[in-house]
């Protein structure tokens, strides 16, 4: 199914295409959420209701705007980052960074699947120290670059400069995980 | 610009994350745009993060997707086909928690209001003009009619003038003689002196479009007609061609337009000067 089609579907709310939607993207949208929040009964909730969220502000989806799963990332990744910051959620059910979470991938019970897990782990393992330290902060402890920046004395070009870099290093890696 | 020095900023990689602020969003989609190179590079990194992110799930539990099904059932519209456009209403049975839409919801409410009132004035205002223009034109049809016996009055009260002032005969003109018309009768005025001559219909009847009544005046030299006779202009006056000297008057009735000298077996009334 065609962007446009799909993105069609979704406004006029028809079943099928949410369906098709769910299956292509619930993995990866569920894995941004995850990276942020390793308990994962809390992640699949926060999940639940940003999938919802998708399907019911999807008239607020503007096509020119940057493509849908760039925006439905952004829309998982804030509901992940809110639920970490508000009260409810016990320090236990946040991921302290990249060890913690794939520590968490491998202590579920062994199937097929989690040899992906050990591939984010070699993907981690590709990255120097600076780059390390702010996917880890990004992506597992949902912090903006500018936060980095304040919190670690860094300047906003050279977090700039090292996510950039980090992100090379998995665009060149992707297809091995 | 320097395209690869753009690129390699980091900008594209915030845009993705959703860090940038509106402004340098728009920088980056106006420049995608114009650029392929950038463009190639967003759906690049789109396309790692992508990978990247499915590579970080978890696999999720039994019954996930059933739940999110079960919850979005509601939402979903009644008919399989996809629709083009989605009618805004549909939206209305979901919780919203933004604040905006009792707003927006008043204000429509009040726009559907002031249409109404709208559409109520302006059908009142088409209403009162339409009025108007009929009381217009009936004004006009009024005037004209005014005018109309405005003008028969003077010609009549010119008439009468002429009449009162004149020394005009009157002479009599009877259907009893004849077979046409038994009861017919009209009077003739004339001053002799002028040589003026009016007719004033008492009786005569109607005839049929292809005939008229012709009047003559009968003198030495033979009937002469004198002017057509209008049946339908009761007790009027209708004025007729000058004649000097005649002994009698008669009406026959002529093909239309009258005739050169009359059909003396059509002839109606007859009446001679006393």
């Amino acid at each position: 199914m065609q962007e446009e089609q799909l993105i069609e579907g979704l406004r006029a709310r028809d079943k099928k295409t949410v369906e098709y939607l769910y299956e292509k993207y619930s993995r990866a949208l569920l894995g941004v959420i995850f990276r942020i929040i390793s308990d994962q009964d809390i992640a699949e909730e926060v999940f639940h209701d940003a999938f919802i969220k998708i399907t019911r502000k999807i008239d607020s989806y503007e096509e020119s705007k940057g493509r849908l799963y760039t925006w439905m990332a952004n829309i998982c990744r804030n509901s992940a980052i809110d639920k970490l910051r508000s009260k409810e959620i016990s320090q236990s059910s946040k991921t302290n960074g990249i060890d913690d979470f794939v520590y968490g991938l491998e202590s579920q019970s062994g199937t097929e699947e989690h040899v992906e897990g050990i591939g984010v782990k070699e993907l981690m393992n590709e990255l120097n120290e600076d780059q390390k330290f702010v996917i880890e902060y990004i992506y597992f402890k949902g912090y903006t670059h500018s936060e980095i920046s304040e919190e670690f004395e860094i300047p906003l070009g050279t977090v700039k400069s090292r996510v950039r870099a980090a992100l090379l290093v998995l665009k060149k890696n992707i297809d091995r995980i | 610009m320097n395209i690869q020095a753009y690129i390699e900023s980091g900008k594209l990689e915030l845009f993705l994350l959703g860090e940038l602020s509106d402004r340098e969003r728009e920088e980056v989609l106006a420049l995608a745009k114009q650029h392929p190179e950038i463009q190639k590079e967003l759906d690049e990194i789109e396309e790692a993060m992508l990978a990247f992110d499915q590579a970080s799930a978890p696999i999720p539990s039994a019954g996930l997707k059933e739940k999110i099904m079960a919850d979005l059932e509601k939402d979903f519209a009644p008919v399989k086909e996809l629709k083009p456009t989605v009618a805004p209403e549909e939206t209305g049975k979901v919780v919203k928690i933004s604040p905006w839409k009792p707003f927006a919801v008043a204000a429509s409410i009040v726009a559907v209001i002031a249409s109404g009132l709208a559409i109520y004035f302006a059908s009142k205002f088409y209403e009162t003009e339409e009025q108007f223009l009929a009381l217009v034109q009936e004004q006009e049809v009024l005037a004209d009619n005014l005018n109309q016996v405005k003008l028969q009055y003077e010609e009549t009260d010119s008439r009468l003038d002429r009449l009162v002032a004149g020394d005009f005969k009157r002479v009599e003109m009877k259907g009893e003689a004849f077979d046409m018309q038994k009861d017919a009768k009209v009077d003739v005025f004339w001053d002799q002196g002028q040589q003026e001559v009016f007719i004033a219909v008492n009786k005569l009847n109607s005839l049929g479009g292809e005939y008229d009544y012709q009047l003559w005046a009968i003198g030495p030299d033979g009937p002469v007609g004198i002017g057509l006779v209008n049946p339908g202009e009761r007790f009027t006056l209708q004025q007729m061609q000058a004649v000097a000297e005649a002994g009698a008057f008669a009406i026959t009735i002529e093909p239309k337009g009258g005739s050169q000298s009359p059909t003396l077996e059509k002839l109606v009334v007859l009446g001679e000067v006393a």
